[in-house]
């Protein structure tokens, strides 16, 4: 046969390697990083950020009393590496700025925060199995939460086991808090309100949208988004004329997208992640599919969303934990999102996403409690998490009896012009939102 | 219009596979290594575009054939004085090793360049032009053009050159081959290289299309496994055919049962095995 190059071998053993190329494939993030785990076990921003322990020791080493430790283990590499960074510098920025002030004030005597991070390399299994590592060996005094729902879920458990105290930044599906353990906090606002705040904007413009299509990946706190966005956008009377799950981390979307086009919806709302966001504007745009606006949960709120589209960013709507443009006034360190926001691009060179800012505030109410509770024992400090209050640079902190800071509004982001700005809510932003969006062919 | 445009898409994202899928099957087929590090070869040679484009502002489609070099280069090191010394064991071994270069090469990538979403973008990347109610993006459509080209070459240079010649003796009885006076070890690194070569193309093509990192590639070893599956291992014409049908079910199955997507490609593809083993124009090997 013409074309043909004989494989000089049978197929005999085709079936097994299919099945371990799909193992491989499958078991990629789990398995190919587990040997490397340990030795890549990383206060590894040690040798490469400034800002480490050291240097913020140097100022005032002599005048701890002790150290507290606090571990995490974060998506250092694998599918959220990025995201993991992000919350990894969050965490950095919270510890240097604390203990340049004094650390930790426990009964009068000061305490030095130290952390340790282990690489989870976006797997929640080994998230799991690191949390356990470092509450049973590195015998860390608290845990901070790891980047992701899924890993928080599976730390969440360990956490609880051990009657050890986690806040967490990163992890925003109610499941977490619906297993009634008594350990875990979140700072976030939960997931039913990440689009929320998109389509109470939306029903304010002109024109006002009828119809909205919704697309989500298929995690439970993709779909957990998504069906509260669902839900909510009916009851606020608009129709929803599409609606489709797909496999998470799907980069061609060009099917569900033909289709959506086809139903000619007012809103695209998504609730998926950063390389998802990316692909379902590009593809929008290769298919002339021109919706009033897009919303979604996940991918503007990222400085990636603007540098990868560049122009075709603008008048992209992202629902928001935190932005700079807030106007709180913290009782923190850090006081307002604007200082934090000068201070974290001094330190890192880069402006910080709400995933920095999350985990930061996570450490924030850690301090907080610990000196409220006077002691570092992890019972009372549990109970000091809970009894929690107070405003900080990121917003209200105070935890619902399931360790959820649920009163906490989300607000609305979109790019203008190559600028993320704040357009909901009305009484912080920055400018009136930008709507409808013109055609692709007009732009 | 929708079906047209389904259909349109389908074919245009099987022609990219495809090509993935070409580099992949003529290293399995002659070299019998199922190459995993065959991603990492996708993600190096989108790199090396972006950085060709972002620094020295040269454009993807002109920089194609430097990037095929630079892979068809450390394709060719690889094989010639690492892969060749474990040639005489059992696959298992290859298959490891190739894995644990993807394992290298993304950390190593993820290291250097940072887990930072970049893209090379001209200007037209993302643009398309419609053709009444059909839109055909600029970039795909010439990402078409690159993989027939570049099956036709590979078509040509295997069937009517001396070297393309001796790759398929090595690939159909190494022993007969060698008695013939062919250098198996150089052949063997000249095809992993072209391989490389292959696998780059596609790389620059699709950091084109859409944003990219380090760690989004591993997919594309799973992709183009199933292609070479669906089309036939040891063919050209099956590479090709394989994609453009794994391009339509993708397409379809997103339209139909978006959800369940991968189900049904993987269901389609234990149906080949079960009822055509060597895939749809693969041929049983001598064997």
């Amino acid at each position: 046969m013409r074309g043909m190059y004989y494989p000089g071998h049978g197929f005999r053993w085709l079936p097994s390697a299919l099945a371990a190329v799909m193992l491989a494939a499958c078991g990629a993030p789990a398995s190919a990083p587990a040997p490397t785990a340990a030795p890549a076990a990383t206060t590894a921003p040690a040798a490469a950020k400034p800002t480490t322990a050291p240097t913020a020791a140097g100022a005032s080493s002599g005048t701890f009393d002790g150290t507290l430790l606090f571990g995490a283990p974060i998506s250092l590499t694998g599918s959220t590496a990025k995201e993991g960074a992000l919350t990894r510098d969050g965490y950095d920025l919270w510890r240097d700025t604390y203990n340049k002030a004094g650390g930790i004030n426990v009964g009068g005597k000061h305490y030095k925060i130290e952390t340790k991070y282990y690489d989870d390399a976006s797997n929640a299994q080994q998230s799991a199995t690191l949390a356990d590592k470092l509450i049973n060996e590195d015998k860390v005094n608290f845990l901070l939460g790891p980047y992701g729902t899924a890993p928080t879920l599976q730390v969440s458990t360990v956490a609880e086991k051990n009657k050890m105290p986690m806040i967490e930044g990163n992890g925003a599906a109610e499941s977490i808090f619906s297993q009634g353990y008594k350990y875990t906090f979140g700072v976030l606002s939960p997931a039913q309100n990440y689009l929320r705040g998109v389509i109470d904007l939306v029903l304010t413009l002109d024109p006002k949208p009828a119809s909205v299509a919704v697309l989500t990946a298929d995690d439970p706190f993709s779909v957990e988004v998504a069906d509260a966005a669902q839900k909510y956008a009916e009851q606020k009377g608009l129709q929803v004329v599409y609606s489709q799950k797909y496999p998470n981390a799907s980069t061609d979307l060009r099917a569900p997208l033909t289709e959506a086009k086809g139903k000619n919806p007012d809103l695209l709302l998504n609730s998926g992640h950063l390389q998802e966001s990316l692909a379902i504007v590009q593809q929008a745009k290769e298919l002339g599919f021109s919706p009033k606006g897009f919303g979604f949960s996940v991918g503007p709120g990222t400085p990636d969303f603007q540098t990868t589209l560049q122009n075709d960013a603008n008048y992209v709507l992202g629902g928001v934990q935190w932005t700079p443009a807030l106007k709180y006034h913290g009782d923190d360190l850090f006081q307002t999102p604007e200082a934090y926001n000068t201070l974290y691009k001094q330190t890192f060179g880069y402006e910080p996403a709400y995933q920095s800012a999350d985990a930061t505030a996570v450490g924030v109410a850690f301090v907080k409690a610990i000196e409220a509770a006077g002691t570092t024992d992890q019972a009372k400090v549990r109970d000091a998490i809970a009894a929690l209050n107070f405003m900080a640079f990121y917003g209200q902190i105070k935890f619902d009896e399931r360790g959820i800071n649920a009163t906490k509004p989300m607000a609305v982001e979109q790019w203008q012009n190559g600028r993320r700005v704040t357009v909901w809510p009305t009484d912080v932003a920055e400018v009136k939102a930008l709507w409808p969006m013109p055609a692709w062919s007009a732009r | 219009m929708d079906f047209v445009q389904h259909i349109l898409n389908g074919l245009l994202q099987g022609c990219i596979l495809a090509l993935i899928g070409l580099g992949f099957s003529l290293v399995w087929g002659i070299l019998n290594i199922i190459n995993l590090a065959h991603a990492a070869f996708i993600m190096l040679a989108a790199y090396v575009t972006y950085f060709l484009w972002s620094l020295a502002g040269i454009d993807p489609f002109i920089s194609l054939p430097l990037t095929m070099a630079v892979l068809f280069g450390l394709g060719y090191i690889l094989q010639r004085y690492v892969i060749n010394l474990v040639m005489g064991a059992t696959i298992l071994t290859t298959f490891l090793l190739t894995f644990g270069f993807e394992s290298l090469l993304v950390n190593l990538a993820l290291r250097l360049f940072s887990a930072d979403t970049r893209q090379t973008k001209p200007i037209y990347a993302n643009a398309s032009f419609s053709i009444g109610p059909l839109y055909v993006p600029y970039t795909q459509l010439g990402a078409v053009v690159v993989a027939l080209l570049l099956t036709y070459l590979l078509y040509l240079f295997l069937d009517h050159t001396r070297t393309g010649s001796s790759i398929r003796a090595v690939g159909q009885d190494r022993v007969a081959a060698r008695l013939m006076g062919i250098d198996i070890g150089r052949t063997y690194a000249l095809t992993f290289g072209i391989g490389a070569a292959l696998a780059a193309a596609s790389g620059t093509l699709l950091s084109t299309t859409s944003g990219f990192a380090p760690n989004g590639f591993s997919a594309f070893n799973v992709l183009a496994f199933s292609v070479v599956v669906l089309g036939g291992l040891g063919s050209i014409p099956g590479a090709l055919l394989g994609g453009l049908v794994f391009g339509l079910v993708y397409e379809f199955g997103g339209t139909y049962v978006l959800s369940q997507r991968d189900v049904v490609i993987f269901a389609i593809l234990i149906l080949v095995l079960v009822l055509r083993p060597t895939g749809l124009l693969g041929r049983e090997g001598y064997r």
